[in-house]
């Protein structure tokens, strides 16, 4: 591997030609028409090749696997299932359940998520003394392998024991009957959100102070003269001003929140069933199909509902550019 | 809170007016970031209270918070427990993050180079198809990817787990925007003169040029792969393989699980990335901040 | 930063050239792991859940077979047996040597031409050595495959803290306190006297008392031609588990997990249904509680909870040695030894009638002769047919009672949700 063999930048370059690859004699010999031609073609041809074969095929083909009987317990029964499978998620309480679930944790963990950010970004956008610091700091969390949080946050939000119950009864709250975080719907999806929120403050954090950043100074003059203190600063110029980038995040926690699967796998207090509490309360649609393709090995009936989560993912993200981006607009 | 201006101290008046970037902070600016950092910090810090405590300690109320003595004991435990082979599922992370990290900027370097500074007819198209590809979410071809890698003998192997994440749409991307603007056409071109080919051309000037934002790409590659949890755990979960993470999680669902030492191996675990964020903290936090301007 | 950048390419650089090649090795070290056994040197890797008492055996065997080295994988007991059936369809990455509970013995011998025949083996000679029925339960249907050994069965008493029970005004030796609960509702009555006198729980959950009482039943979930009968036996067990509940005698903590374990250490619960091999869970978990516990005549008596077999899947490419080892470990110095260190109590009926089991007392268990008490449940048992889809729908109605435990479901509305949860988990 030469990848450190640095060569020094070619010296002395010639004053600039008019595209001197391209208006280059003839006499280059086939070695460089080569390069020309086909060599661009293979620098980006690793990164198709390989999307196609780990990303594409696989996709299309969870489209064939969707249509079919395919069990890993009884691999007898195969063949073509139709829309056996489509029509039995329709007909599925765990689906419906599942996805409440998720639009529930997704918007407790999302709109939280995103607000404390944008403060959090306009503390960061200061002069501060040692202002690097603070921005890694704040990515502790992001840093944090999920895994190893959830555990010590599942531990935190234990019903015996748990720090968040101690605190809860500081404040005078179930000193008797100690709160049972895993037994009700409300209670585990603010656990699992707060997991999530603080994860990701932080990494939106910078996204939006990187976009605050760019804002042209004289902006905030012009509007000295509304007189704007600095929260009407932030929510009249900044928000404003970032809203690509409040798109951008919106649409990323979308992606990721309706996907939400080590939290809710890992809030478990036998991680191995990956059945989201005793009722299923906060079993979210990516926790239902690992536990439907890979504990009851029905993985045609898994495609089917990655299909169908894929169409709501498509459709929500829609939704929220669109209303991110009339929120903002009527904004300005 | 809400955002009622008060009658405005004249002090403060004369901040009106002034970007924020221009502001310094004031105390209270100080005293809410200590307090976010302390929020951020203390799931960690909680971490290691527990790692560090028997378990007499981890069930008492009001629970303990400075560290106890028990830590070397208790990763002691963690690493003898023989079914879960963390000693290996630690040395399997960073065998699939290298690789994993290496692949990535190597590919995604090159199709960079090729997307910024190269022409070739539909050149454009592709791009708009690179891009969308970071929008497709890794959930919908899992069940398909999974009866691939069992076509090919790979399931319950580290293969299985490092081939999906060789190439990244965003590493493409963020390469192909860091060379338009750090490396000068007019330095490819005299080089074109002088006779270099394609390739000559990225070793000698690309590369050289671009390693600030190969070490950016390159720690999030690795934390975001060390991170990863669904894909490994359908994977490797039940193996002699595990990475980290699935070693983790098996920690968690045993018979016996007892959090001093679970949380003990979630530590350990997290300190090789805590390592690389007081390292790299800086490149990290750029990483993020020019991923979000540009896209 | 310039700098670092510098050392990061160089150090990454490093890295993939060494970890190219550690992926490699590690990648070969799975296909062609087995090859070693070439040179005589053979590893065994046996799956099983909880303590199986197998740490001085696999020492002791190692010792004698120098050339056999066993790697013991003990997982979550669920999950151990959901990874054993995706091993068995995937075709590879089973262990050399699997247990299978009591609970799971129905759904893998529908599978039996993915297990070594054990009758292939040598095994036949063994027939009589054990109760008729364990031998029967993990025999395909044909009778033509023998798909493991047995190694312990179930055989239910009801382990009990003496200290607390003094604390409590209750009697503390065995006899008496056997006497306190002929049937369940007695066992309750004497738990109210004991909530009421000490303000504690007195049963850690509803689960541990609705799987007892079910073992008890002559039919479980399924009938022999599996279908789900719900209103037989779980509906019985399950009222057992709710009235326990209603009387608010449990501590409602799910059976193995952290907070059970914690519940032990912090005397959240006086009593525990015992089959033999809980006693080893118990001093795992609590060694600290040693000669507090005492086992007195379950409720309703006997029944069977549980009990394994050591199987050995196909794929291995070890099979003889495999094969080996578990005929040792089914010997009766063995399962002595194992009854001895975790309490497991024998498949084979001419050791109850062994002195070493017979005189033997639990030091841990206030010198409770275990080998009495259990070996005298067992021999009256009479098995019970447990449906191919009994694991799962076991989970599915446990689920439901900790529900009732959580309070997000009222115990007179849960027979209902427990029938439906178990009906799906049946078509699942």
């Amino acid at each position: 591997m030469s990848l450190t063999r640095s060569a020094p930048p070619t010296a002395n370059p010639e004053p600039a030609h008019r595209r001197a690859a391209e208006s280059a004699p003839k006499q280059r010999n086939w070695l460089h028409r080569f390069d020309n031609k086909r060599v661009p073609y293979l620098l980006i041809s690793p990164f198709f090749l390989l999307f196609a074969i780990f990303g594409l095929f696989p996709i299309v083909f969870n489209g064939i696997v969707a249509l079919r009987n395919w069990r890993l317990d009884d691999p007898t029964l195969t063949g073509w299932a139709g829309l056996a499978n489509f029509e039995k998620l329709i007909h599925d309480e765990a689906f419906w359940n599942a996805l409440g679930n998720t639009f529930g944790i997704f918007i407790l963990a999302t709109v939280p998520q995103l607000l404390i950010a944008l403060m959090v970004a306009n503390l960061l956008n200061r002069k501060l003394r040692g202002n690097t610091w603070w921005r890694v700091g704040v990515l502790l969390p992001y840093v944090t392998p999920v895994a190893a949080s959830t555990l010590v946050f599942a531990v935190f939000f234990s019903r015996d024991n748990g720090m968040a119950n101690w605190l809860l009864s500081l404040v005078g709250f179930g000193q008797d009957a100690p709160l049972d975080w895993r037994a009700y719907k409300w209670s585990s999806w603010i656990a699992i959100a707060t997991m999530v929120n603080w994860k990701w403050i932080g990494y939106n954090a910078l996204l939006y102070l990187s976009a605050m950043q760019s804002i042209p100074k004289d902006v905030y003059e012009a509007a000295a003269v509304d007189g704007a203190g600095p929260w009407r600063q932030l929510w009249r110029i900044t928000v404003p001003m970032i809203q690509p980038v409040l798109i951008f995040t919106v649409v990323l926690s979308t992606i990721g929140g309706l996907q939400l699967f080590n939290e809710p796998m890992l809030f478990e207090e036998n991680p191995a069933a990956a059945s989201g509490g005793s009722n299923g309360q906060w079993q979210t649609i990516a926790q239902l199909i690992y536990k439907v393709g890979w504990k009851d090995l029905n993985l045609g009936y898994a495609a089917a509902m990655s299909w169908a989560l894929f169409v709501i993912i498509l459709i929500v993200a829609a939704l929220n550019a669109l209303a991110t981006n009339r929120l903002g607009g009527g904004r300005r | 809170m809400t955002a009622t201006a008060p009658r405005l101290k004249p002090r403060r008046r004369a901040e009106i007016g002034r970007a924020p970037q221009d502001t310094g902070g004031n105390w209270r600016t100080y005293i809410a970031l200590v307090a976010v950092l302390a929020l951020s910090a203390f799931p960690l810090y909680w971490m290691f209270v527990i790692a560090t405590s028997t378990d007499e300690a981890v069930a008492q109320i009001p629970p303990s918070v400075v560290p106890g003595g028990e830590f070397v004991n208790n990763l002691r435990e963690v690493f003898t427990l023989q079914q879960v082979y963390f000693a290996a599922s630690l040395i399997n992370s960073f065998i699939v993050a290298f690789v994993v990290t290496a692949s990535t900027l190597f590919f995604c370097s090159l199709a960079g180079f090729a997307f910024a500074k190269l022409r070739f007819p539909g050149r454009d198209k592709l791009m708009i198809v690179v891009i969308l590809t970071l929008t497709v979410p890794n959930q919908l071809g899992i069940v398909a990817l999974y009866i691939l890698m069992g076509k090919l003998g790979w399931n319950g192997t580290l293969l299985s787990v490092i081939a999906p994440f060789l190439v990244s749409a965003f590493g493409v991307f963020y390469m192909r925007q860091f060379i338009m603007h750090a490396v000068p056409d007019e330095l490819i071109e005299s080089a074109r003169m002088d006779g270099a080919l394609t390739m000559r051309v990225y070793w000698s000037i690309v590369l050289p040029a671009i390693r600030p934002a190969l070490a950016v790409l390159g720690l999030l590659t690795f934390v975001a792969t060390w991170n990863e949890f669904q894909w490994p755990l359908i994977q490797l979960n039940g193996t002699e393989f595990p990475t980290s993470m699935v070693a983790l999680s098996d920690l968690a669902s045993g018979n016996y699980v007892i959090y001093r030492r679970v949380l003990a191996g979630a530590f350990a675990a997290t300190v090789p990335l805590l390592v690389l964020l007081v390292l790299g903290g800086r490149q990290i936090v750029r990483g993020i901040m020019e991923g979000a301007v540009k896209s | 930063m310039e700098r670092f950048a510098k050392r990061g390419v160089a150090l990454i650089a490093a890295g993939l050239a060494g970890s190219l090649v550690l992926a490699g090795c590690s990648g070969q070290d799975l296909e062609g792991g087995s090859d070693k056994a070439a040179e005589g040197q053979v590893t065994l890797k046996v799956n099983f859940w909880g303590d199986m008492g197998l740490d001085k055996l696999k020492a002791a065997y190692e010792k004698d077979h120098p050339n056999v080295k066993i790697v013991l994988n003990s997982g979550e007991y669920n999950a151990q047996h959901e990874d054993l059936q995706k091993k068995l369809v995937a075709g590879s990455g089973a262990p050399d040597i699997s247990a299978v509970d009591e609970g799971f013995i129905v759904q893998f011998r529908g599978q039996s031409d993915k297990f070594v025949n054990l009758l292939d083996k040598g095994a036949a000679s063994y027939e009589s050595k054990y109760l008729p029925w364990k031998w029967q339960q993990s025999m395909s249907t044909d009778k033509k495959t023998q798909i493991g050994l047995g190694t312990d069965v179930g055989g239910l008493a009801m382990c009990y803290r003496s200290d607390l029970f003094k604390k409590a005004g209750l009697p503390t030796d065995r006899e008496s306190v056997s006497k306190l609960w002929a049937t369940w509702d007695d066992f309750i009555a004497t738990g109210q006297k004991y909530t009421k006198a000490t303000g504690k729980k007195f049963v850690d959950s509803g689960t541990n008392m609705f799987n007892p009482v079910l073992a008890q039943q002559p039919q479980g979930f399924y009938d022999e031609s599996e279908q789900l009968q719900m209103e037989g036996g779980p509906k019985v067990a399950f009222d057992v588990a709710m009235k326990t509940i209603d009387a608010g005698l449990s501590a409602n903590l799910a059976s193995f997990q952290p907070n059970w374990d914690q519940g032990f250490k912090k005397d959240q619960f006086a009593v525990l249904a015992c089959p033999a091999w809980m006693l080893g869970h118990i001093q795992d978990t609590a060694p600290d509680q040693k000669g507090k516990w005492d086992i007195a005549t379950i409720p309703g008596g006997g029944g069977n909870w549980g009990g394994s077999w050591w199987t050995i899947p196909k794929q291995g490419k070890n099979a003889d040695e495999a094969y080996k080892f578990v005929e040792w470990m089914v010997q009766p110095a063995q399962q002595i030894e194992v009854f001895k260190t975790v309490g497991n109590l024998p498949s084979q009926p001419a050791l109850y009638k062994d002195p070493a089991v017979l005189d033997y007392k639990k030091e841990f268990m206030s010198n409770a002769p275990t080998g009495q008490i259990f070996a005298s449940t067992a021999e009256g048992l009479k098995p019970q047919y447990l449906g191919k889809k009994n694991g799962p729908t076991r989970v599915a109605v446990e689920n439901v009672i900790t529900r009732v435990q959580q309070g997000s479901l009222k115990s007179n509305a849960a027979w209902p949700e427990a029938v439906k949860a178990a009906q799906k988990a049946a078509t699942s």
